[in-house]
């Protein structure tokens, strides 16, 4: 195996991704078999243990990366792939975890609110949360030259940032239908309690370290894609400069100098 | 299904698959990128 496929898989990933597995896994059993039923809601309030996190994940986790990976490439001081590339796994990460949270939503509503999807201020803006990121990732497949990309892909992604506080505080600007804090209010008063609560934050814990386990791989992949076009650009240039060098050459021979090839032939 | 059950697993499907595909991926950049340092031109080909 190369040198950089087998360097760029840490142990500390896999470690991360088998806790996050065992956590679901302990947070699926919690949620559907130990817990007891919502006084209100039933067993409906059983979705309420993905839902949430789903969502934390999706806004502050994956957007709070994409912003920083973002401003630290568009910083001079900072300026290095690495922030770009760390931005781009997150944003497609984020669009996963941002139209999970609008499916596991709708399926909540469902049977709470009699219907499968309202215009209202929260589910409008995750909405708009998850268009943005798939503009984004439209984005970044123009083809462009790798530091122009990375400009205009760390702009798109300040707008997407934008979006993350009007989806926080939509609830509070907006009369809504989706409720306010599910799990803490605007006072940072705990709603749930025992058991409930502990598979709550067990569900937080078990979606991020998912999200950061599938933000680790989706990195490697950028790394490797970069690779790849780095070392296909360097092949192609060195074969363009081999074909113009033999028409040089024909024309040295009616009196025309042959230009030096630089060294390492790419980029 | 009950909504609960529909929505577990949805959720749960959906990342399981991503996190597969996310694997094959990187497992095809991996040969991609060993096919290049032969300077062979395999690969996927496309630049995202």
């Amino acid at each position: 195996m190369n040198a950089i496929a087998t360097a760029s898989r840490p142990r500390w990933l896999s470690v991360v991704g088998i806790l996050g597995v065992i956590a679901l896994a302990f947070t699926v059993w919690l949620g559907l078999w130990i817990t007891p039923p919502d006084a209100v809601q039933g067993n409906l309030a059983r979705l309420l243990y993905i839902h949430p996190p789903i969502a934390t994940v999706a806004l502050y986790w994956a957007g709070g990366v994409a912003l920083a990976g973002s401003l630290l490439y568009l910083w001079p001081r900072t300026r290095s792939f690495f922030w770009d590339r760390l931005a781009a796994s997150a944003v497609e990460v984020g669009a996963v975890f941002s139209a999970l949270t609008c499916i596991t939503g709708s399926i909540w509503g469902r049977p709470a609110w009699g219907v499968w999807w309202a215009w209202d201020a929260r589910l409008t803006s995750t909405a708009l949360l998850l268009l943005l990121e798939l503009g984004y990732l439209a984005l970044r497949r123009v083809p462009a030259d790798p530091a122009v990309r990375a400009r205009r892909c760390a702009v798109a992604a300040l707008l997407i940032a934008l979006d993350v506080p009007i989806v926080h505080f939509s609830v509070v600007w907006w009369q809504t239908l989706h409720q306010s804090g599910t799990v803490l209010d605007p006072g940072f008063r705990l709603h749930v309690h025992g058991s409930m609560a502990w598979t709550f934050l067990l569900g937080f814990i078990a979606f991020s370290l998912i999200f950061v386990w599938l933000l680790g791989v989706r990195y490697q992949v950028e790394v490797l894609q970069d690779r790849v076009g780095d070392q296909e650009m360097e092949i192609s240039l060195a074969e363009r400069w081999d074909e113009g060098s033999e028409l040089i050459g024909v024309g040295t021979a009616v009196g025309t100098a042959t230009p030096e090839r630089p060294e390492g032939g790419g980029q | 299904m009950s909504y609960v059950d529909g929505g577990y697993t949805v959720a749960l499907v959906s990342l399981f698959v991503y996190g597969v595909a996310l694997v094959l991926r990187r497992r095809r950049w991996e040969k991609a990128v060993k096919a290049t340092d032969s300077e062979e031109p395999a690969g996927p080909g496309t630049r995202s």
